[in-house]
């Protein structure tokens, strides 16, 4: 057993290419698990659920995405290009005469600039999304569990050859209320 | 994953557990489609080809089949598209504004409150691209550089505006129903087999419920729903800039756009509920938009009804106390004039109508939900033929006074529109999940079986858990 967390860091870089998975039919079970096994320093690769599961991404030690940060910098985008596009089309290029109204009207280009923030915002920001998801169309995913979208929540542990105690993680894994406990190669 | 009290009507009945949900949603879309189905897709169908023929005779003639004239310029073309912009609203706000305000009985009906969206845009955007009689020459108002000689497209004038907002709206609305279908689709791609699952894998874009997605997807979505709310709000204000920023006595008022806004979640959420009153029966899907998700909605409708009643009044107040005479008459001619009785249509469908919603007995009779719910439709389209028609049959100059009258070309373009949505809304309920089965499913109590050490722990209520649980097993 490896309780300490430089161990666990250390583990990362040794081979481990199965993975032992739990496979529970209780978010609530799912989650406490989870705890589990990272208290007791497993070294656990991801938990696949059919929801998002509350929690259960801080428990895993996920940072907080930056995908908000790329759609601030997206909405900016926007809101430049629609201002220079409307300023330069209406004021230094070709200004018009329509009823003697200013050419460099800022108030009347807010629902443009607005509406362009938007528009590169959610193009721009679920773009990332796909991008750090390596999700696109047509992609081929290796599912841990065909009813992992369906009423099963999967934990997947790397296992490290000689270090990590396989009967003793699976004990772990059915204790903490796991249907079923299996190994898989990792493809990932 | 979800902890309800006790007290609470639960948001989805019949002690449904994940896979009961997972069948129940994709029930209609893995067996064969049934007679219901195709009736109510063959007729859409004719419909829709009274649209296409209504819509081709208009293109290849001009649209001096239509009946307006120098005085009436536009009519049941801009009227067709405001009415369908405006159903278009219940879906994002469905999805986006009471995502923001975590209400979570929006679950069950988001998905095709969002379809409905995307499909009435799509109709109004027809609209659009019809009242231009040239819809070769749509891609105008696109600020495109020297295409046309040097000219550039006008950015003071509201029309552009609304070419940006529209289109912005559609494009936005498409991208948040799709990021809400992919983990559905992904779903459904796990119990397919053959061409299906071909399909279905290629749209689902490889997603495999990892925690870490998932911790993604829910900040996108809690961005989009922030992005689209006011989004929402800004299209219809838009459209209703469309008639405020022109001089025209009935359209120059400043308090179009709320009102305008308003008048579009009535709208939206009248036609929500003809749809799901109707698709819940038909879909069996009764546990889940349940007779609470009605009565929520009926008392939506009611209130932005009353917000449209109190516009209306509004206008009149403000005409009366301007004294401007110009605007006097406009509102006097609207109520008395010619067209009195597409206005008194107007004031009982909208702000009359939707009152009976103060009774338990009208938000809880299906039959009468839906019957209410033509009403506000008709209602909402009779709003915007009077705004559009009677502010403009008698301008400033009496020799131009003039009626309009609608030609059959009109008629049977506005009725073959409902073919083009209710054919859009039909395949979307054979190949689509027609409830977000990921989001319901986080919302089931996770009671169901003796584990619920998080409730026990945290002082859930032990005899409640027992008799709900036992409920349940039975």
């Amino acid at each position: 057993m490896m309780n300490m967390p430089q161990q666990r860091k250390e583990m990362k870089y040794m081979d481990n290419s199965k993975m032992l998975l739990g496979i529970y039919d209780n978010p609530d079970l799912t989650l406490d698990a989870t705890k589990n096994l990272i208290a007791q320093g497993y070294d656990v690769h991801d938990v696949y659920t059919p929801f998002a599961v509350h929690n259960l991404d801080r428990v895993l030690g996920v940072k907080r995405t930056r995908l908000s940060i790329a759609a601030f910098l997206f909405a900016m985008t926007g809101l430049t290009s629609a201002i220079l596009l409307q300023t330069y089309a209406s004021y230094f290029d070709w200004p018009m005469n329509v009823g003697g109204k200013p050419n460099l009207h800022i108030p009347t280009y807010i629902p443009i600039t607005f509406e362009l923030s938007i528009l590169f915002t959610a193009f721009g920001m679920v773009g990332c999304f796909f991008i750090v998801n390596r999700m696109f169309w047509g992609r081929n995913t290796d599912i841990m569990d065909l009813r992992v979208t369906d009423d099963r929540f999967v934990i997947a542990v790397n296992i490290h050859e000689g270090q990590t105690d396989v009967s003793e993680l699976s004990s772990l894994f059915v204790k903490g209320g796991a249907l079923e406990v299996r190994e898989r190669e990792k493809d990932i | 994953m979800s902890y309800e009290s006790p007290i609470r009507e639960p948001l989805v009945t019949g002690g449904k557990t994940y896979a009961d949900v997972t069948r129940d949603i994709l029930r209609p879309m893995e067996n064969k489609a049934s007679k219901a189905w195709w009736i109510g897709f063959v007729i859409s169908a004719i419909v829709l080809g009274i649209w296409i023929i209504a819509s081709t005779y208009t293109f290849l003639t001009g649209l001096g089949v239509w009946g307006l004239n120098k005085t009436v310029g536009w009519a049941f073309d801009i009227t067709n598209f405001v009415f369908w912009v405006g159903i278009g609203h219940a879906g994002t706000l469905i999805s986006a504004v009471l995502l923001l305000f975590r209400q979570k009985w929006r679950m069950s009906i988001n998905r095709s409150a969002e379809a409905m969206t995307i499909f009435a845009v799509i109709c109004a955007a027809s609209f659009i691209l019809s009242h231009m009689g040239r819809p070769w020459v749509a891609y105008w108002p696109i600020p495109l550089p020297n295409a046309f000689g040097t000219l550039w497209v006008n950015f003071n004038s509201p029309l552009v505006w609304d070419v940006f907002a529209i289109s912005t709206y559609f494009s936005v609305s498409l991208v948040f129903w799709y990021i809400g279908l992919i983990p559905d689709i992904a779903t459904t791609r796990d119990r397919a087999t053959g061409l299906r699952k071909v399909i279905y894998n290629f749209f689902s874009m490889g997603w495999n419920g990892s925690t870490r997605t998932w911790h993604r997807y829910e900040m996108i979505s809690l961005i989009l729903a922030g992005i689209s709310t006011p989004l929402v709000l800004s299209v219809h204000s838009i459209v209703s800039m469309d008639f405020a920023t022109s001089l025209v006595p009935g359209w120059h008022t400043t308090i179009f756009p709320p009102y305008f806004v308003a008048g579009a979640i009535f709208s939206g959420f009248g036609m929500v509920l003809t749809l799901l009153v109707v698709g819940r029966v038909v879909l069996k899907q009764e546990d889940y938009i349940t007779m609470g998700h009605l009565d929520a909605m009926c008392r939506i409708v009611m209130l932005t009804g009353t917000m449209v009643g109190l516009a209306y009044i509004t206008e009149f107040f403000v005409a009366a106390y301007s004294g401007v005479e110009y605007e006097q008459y406009a509102f006097l001619n609207r109520a008395f004039g010619p067209y009195w009785w597409s206005y008194w249509i107007m004031m009982s469908c909208n702000l009359i109508a939707p009152q009976v919603f103060w009774t338990k007995w009208a938000r809880s009779t299906p039959w009468f939900i839906f019957l209410m719910s033509i009403i506000v439709n008709i209602g909402m389209w009779f709003e915007r033929f009077v705004i559009i028609v009677t502010s403009l049959h008698r301008d400033f100059l009496p020799s131009s006074w003039s009626m309009y009258t609608p030609t059959i070309t009109e008629f049977a373009i506005l009725f073959g529109s409902f073919g083009l949505f209710f054919t859009l809304y039909f395949l979307f309920c054979r190949y689509l999940p027609t409830i977000n089965m990921a989001e319901v499913k986080s919302i089931l109590p996770t009671h169901h079986d003796n584990h619920d050490v998080h409730h026990a722990t945290e002082g859930y209520d032990e005899h409640a858990t027992t008799k709900k649980g036992d409920e349940i097993h039975g």
